[in-house]
């Protein structure tokens, strides 16, 4: 992708960029249209599910907490000074844990997703894609949709979920840490303050937003894997072109959720 | 009981050897990768120094520019916008719940996307965008033994492959931020005028920033711009194996940038913060 010559003349090159676009979103919702098909009568290797959901979910803690807490600690540090310097710590938490708990949370947490997991996933799809490996699955008559999509998408989602709620509450204990030991605030002015100004459906507003990140990051990944050509060099690119539509359908399904729930 | 004791105790043992040999192993890389950032300044001065362009590709740092700046615009300015529409909608949505008084929002939120989101987020999606496909190029070179070749006819792979890279990042980040910040804020203002009837003169109010708040912008960019090419780089030289391979020094390139962006931006606000004395 980054190699790619100028194209010979601007509007040329704005329309292959436009069709090229075209072409992966259809792709991307003709294989979400299958994913859907494989769910209605529930074709799903179950080993396949419980291999990923731990592979995804499990192995994914240890940067999902450290990013929570950077982020937690980053809202507090942006926040903090501007609450203090009116003396209304009391509202420090409200600040900081409106910021962590509907926006920040839920989009850090998905961006490092779609990188740990989202690349990877794409990366074994696209490396078994160019070995054939599809191809022999579908020559033993077995779906690869159903057997290697499927249970990936839903490990995904489900995941991605478990994850935002853990990283919530790490991001949260972040933010009372930085406001502890560098603005001074007490931890019970912090606590009180999250559980005064917090609603519980401030909450659910981060949880049922990364439903639809976790569906998003799994189907462009793997879309992108098992469109795959041409050896390691397509490999590549194949995981730029994944994070990258990731990153892109992650900001705007949060615009489209906030806008239209509130 | 020596026969009940044994198979707890070799378990404890294997993990304590996985546990030192995961330390070990990051160690090595984190020692590995300071030598690839060691060796991309060396390449800098080398190429400073010595005026004639040898062992380097003409025209590559304008290349690099290009791929990395021009070709992350479209995607900055979509990832950037909407993030401002939310960033907008929540504040105004909560402030009307709380007060109704809209007349800092526009303020206030240009200090922090200067001092903050403008870099960061421009820094994350730029990890997505630029790292992996970084990572991506240099690991395909690396599996197809072209790197090899390259060391073979006397030439440094980092001075020929990432100081360009490094440099057009060094560049790209800042200008990328700055226009990323420009988008983020005039999303917000359109957000905030549409959707709760927020006067535009009173939103576009650069009241609140302060010359620090821009010296936080550049340092944010630089630090990035910096951090992101040389871990991808790492992440591509060390690929191993075939397509495999690649996959994964793309993936490790996606997430160590976007952790490197975490990391940095916390440290370098904090050390603002206490800088600064706490007015930031």
């Amino acid at each position: 992708m980054t190699l790619d010559e100028p194209p010979p003349g601007v509007i040329a090159g704005i329309g292959a960029g436009a069709l090229r676009v075209a072409q992966e979103i259809g792709g991307i919702l003709l294989l979400t249209a299958e994913v859907v098909r494989a769910l209605v009568a529930p074709r799903i290797d179950t080993r396949e599910l419980w291999k990923n959901l731990y592979k995804m979910g499990n192995r994914s803690v240890p940067i999902v907490v450290l990013t929570a807490l950077f982020a937690g600690g980053l809202m507090t540090l942006q926040t903090g000074p501007f609450v203090k310097k009116f003396g209304a710590t009391a509202l420090a938490g409200w600040a900081a844990g409106y910021a962590v708990l509907r926006e920040m949370g839920p989009i850090l947490i998905a961006l490092m997703f779609s990188g740990r997991v989202g690349a990877n996933n794409t990366a074994e799809l696209s490396t078994m894609t160019v070995t054939e490996q599809l191809d022999g699955l579908r020559a033993l008559a077995i779906d690869p949709v159903g057997f290697l999509v499927v249970p990936r998408v839903l490990a995904m989602m489900v995941t991605l979920v478990a994850l935002t709620v853990i990283g919530d509450l790490v991001a949260l204990l972040g933010a009372a840490v930085v406001a502890h030991a560098m603005l001074d605030i007490e931890w019970s002015t912090m606590f009180h303050s999250f559980a005064d100004n917090l609603r519980p459906f401030d909450f659910l507003h981060g949880v049922y937003k990364s439903i639809a990140f976790g569906g998003a990051i799994a189907v462009s990944s793997c879309y992108f894997g098992v469109t795959v050509r041409g050896g390691a060099v397509g490999v590549g690119r194949a995981v730029n072109a994944a994070v990258v539509a990731a990153a892109v359908s992650i900001m705007l399904l949060d615009f489209l959720l906030t806008y239209l729930t509130g | 009981m020596p026969d009940a004791e044994l198979p707890r105790a070799r378990w404890l043992h294997q993990r304590i050897e996985g546990a030192g040999a995961a330390a070990l192993a990051a160690l090595e890389a984190a020692v590995e990768l300071w030598r690839v950032y060691v060796a991309t300044w060396a390449g800098i001065v080398r190429r400073v120094a010595r005026r004639r362009a040898h062992g380097r590709p003409r025209g590559e740092l304008a290349r690099q520019l290009y791929s990395i700046g021009n070709r992350s615009l479209v995607f900055i300015a979509v990832t950037l916008g909407f993030i401002g529409m939310v960033m907008t909608y929540e504040a105004c949505l909560q402030l009307a719940r709380v007060t109704g008084d809209f007349s800092q929002v526009g303020s206030q939120f240009l200090r922090l996307i200067i001092s903050d989101f403008g870099p960061t987020l421009t820094g994350l999606m730029l990890a997505t965008r630029v790292g992996a496909g970084i990572a991506a190029e240099i690991g395909s070179m690396k599996v197809t033994e072209q790197i090899d070749a390259l060391r073979m006819s006397g030439v440094l792979p980092i001075d020929y492959l990432i100081v360009p890279r490094f440099i057009a990042s060094l560049v790209m980040t800042l200008v990328l931020a700055v226009f990323g910040a420009v988008v983020m804020y005039t999303a917000g203002g359109l957000t905030a005028k549409y959707s709760f009837g927020v006067n535009l003169g009173l939103y576009f109010d650069a009241s609140q920033v302060r010359a620090r708040h821009v010296v936080l912008l550049v340092i944010k960019a630089i630090a990035f711009g910096a951090a992101i090419p040389v871990v991808a780089g790492f992440c591509g030289l060390r690929a191993r194996g075939s397509s495999e391979g690649v996959g994964w020094a793309t993936t490790a390139a996606v997430i160590g940038g976007s952790f490197a962006v975490i990391v940095l931006d916390f440290v370098i606000s904090a050390a603002a913060l206490f800088v600064t004395g706490g007015d930031l």
